[in-house]
């Protein structure tokens, strides 16, 4: 079986587009005094690729977004990839259920998928340092940015599906 | 079309697990302390932030302008209030200078608190850390301009953090605004230890401070120069509420840092003399680390 690599232009695009967004989410809201709030637009765009790709190289395109950016956050890229490939496990284990057919359904399935990365992400953190405090305000500071990213969800969901078309899969509860 | 598709399922399989194995052995072995970058990654960061610069530059430049512009409208009142406090202060200074002469008299009589810091970098606020959880900023000098890991960052205000990732042109700097950042301090008047906390986004708490001690609200807490990274002597923040339980034998203390997190924009970086001893202590440090998970 030869590698299909019609994926590289696509998640080239949305690499492109994720450092944009981390470059304003990272300038823009701490002059603005709001410092301890950061929209987390990987998770969002590692999100989208679990409910769009059925590529078997989905794992190394989380590994690629998570990488893109540990370089603008000394979180690094494991903890986010870990997070990544289970989420979407479960989305594809799901895949029958879900379906991203309207706005008020991405903006839902967004939500529930952030609280699993939400969740994962908790018990690797309170694995290593070891203080629920922490962890209370990582939950405080996640209710409202979690939200925002839903509901910008179905407006970026158009966009990287844009970027995406091209590929050979469908978005899910797409007839392909 | 079947073995296609179980030759994907299979491949799908061997790459997750590949991938998962990866990420979690790097993420095993990350330190809380610092952060070494791949020549990759330095290369990356020195693209991307100059473009995080001067998207800040022209965020910071446009909100000056309306807040300049709103804050003419009482300049000329505030001006005498400025002028009045600054004769005071000019006296103030006066005093100040033959104390600080005292000072470096009797320490050098007493060979007491040799100072390790001669360099002091003037470096601008280009980013913060994309992650909320991390309080991180980064700036725009790196090794290039003489920046060391571990270097203590600082303002005219007080303690900021110390030089937590390292490329040739930007650093990233862990505040003590960080719950991974702990300082060791002291009360500046009742001389109680402790150990300071990132906790809030906002605050800091202070563990460790023993109940017997009489702690006031509003007391200046400053670094106590113990944990090989900080100076003894820099301003961290005032305490602001004391938390007591009346069968414990240490008390909470939430601190609030001088230091205005929001409108930090330069900061000061102080680079050691020389940091040889420096490295071996942490060297044996780190060994010793490294003996005890052995044990383990």
């Amino acid at each position: 079986m030869s590698p299909n690599l019609k994926w590289l232009w696509p998640l080239f695009k949305t690499v492109f587009l994720l450092i944009i967004l981390e470059i304003i989410g990272t300038t823009f809201l701490p002059v603005i005094g709001l410092s301890n709030y950061k929209i987390p637009f990987n998770v969002m765009v590692v999100l989208f690729l679990g409910f769009k790709s059925d590529s078997p190289y989905l794992p190394i395109f989380i590994f690629v977004i998570q990488y893109s950016h540990s370089l603008f956050s000394v979180e690094g890229w494991a903890m986010g990839t870990i997070a990544g490939i289970m989420v979407c496990a479960i989305i594809r284990f799901l895949k029958e259920l879900l379906h991203l057919s309207s706005v008020p359904m991405t903006i839902l399935l967004t939500q529930v998928f952030q609280t699993v990365w939400f969740a994962i992400v908790s018990v690797l953190v309170y694995s290593k340092v070891d203080n629920f405090s922490y962890l209370t305000q990582k939950f405080y500071r996640f209710i409202p940015e979690s939200l925002i990213m839903s509901i910008m969800a179905p407006l970026f969901f158009i966009i990287l599906e844009k970027f995406w078309s091209g590929g050979e899969e469908g978005r899910l509860g797409d007839e392909v | 079309m079947r073995i296609l598709e179980d030759e994907k399922k299979h491949l799908r399989i061997i790459i997750n697990t590949a991938v998962l194995l990866v990420a979690l052995v790097s993420f095993t072995k990350q330190k809380g302390v610092l952060k070494y970058v791949s020549p990759f990654e330095s290369v990356m960061i020195s693209i991307f932030a100059p473009v995080q610069g001067f998207v800040t530059n022209v965020q910071s430049s446009v909100k000056g302008f309306f807040t300049h512009y709103f804050a003419n409208i009482n300049a000329s009142k505030e001006n005498m209030d400025i002028k009045r406090k600054l004769s005071a202060l000019e006296g103030k200074i006066f005093s100040l200078d033959e104390i600080e002469k005292e000072n470096i008299r009797l320490k050098k009589l007493l060979r007491f608190g040799e100072n390790t810091f001669t360099q002091k970098i003037l470096a601008q606020v280009v980013a913060w850390d994309s992650n909320s959880d991390l309080k991180v900023l980064r700036i725009n000098k790196g090794s290039k301009d003489g920046l060391r890991l571990q270097a203590p960052v600082v303002t005219h205000n007080g303690l900021v953090g110390y030089i937590y990732r390292l490329t040739g042109h930007f650093a990233d700097v862990l505040t003590i605004l960080d719950p991974n950042n702990r300082v060791d301090g002291i009360l500046k008047n009742s001389r109680s230890h402790g150990i300071i906390e990132g906790y809030s986004g906002a605050f800091c708490i202070m563990k460790y401070v023993s109940s017997s001690n009489d702690v006031e609200l509003g007391e200046v807490v400053v670094s106590s120069g113990l944990g090989n990274i900080y100076p003894k002597g820099l301003k961290i923040g005032t305490v602001t509420e004391i938390e007591r339980q009346s069968y414990g034998i240490t008390q909470y203390l939430e601190i609030k840092p001088t230091v205005d997190f929001n409108t930090l924009e330069e900061v000061i970086v102080l680079n050691a003399k020389d940091d040889h001893l420096k490295k071996i202590e942490w060297e044996a440090l780190e060994a010793m680390d490294e003996d005890e998970e052995t044990k383990k």
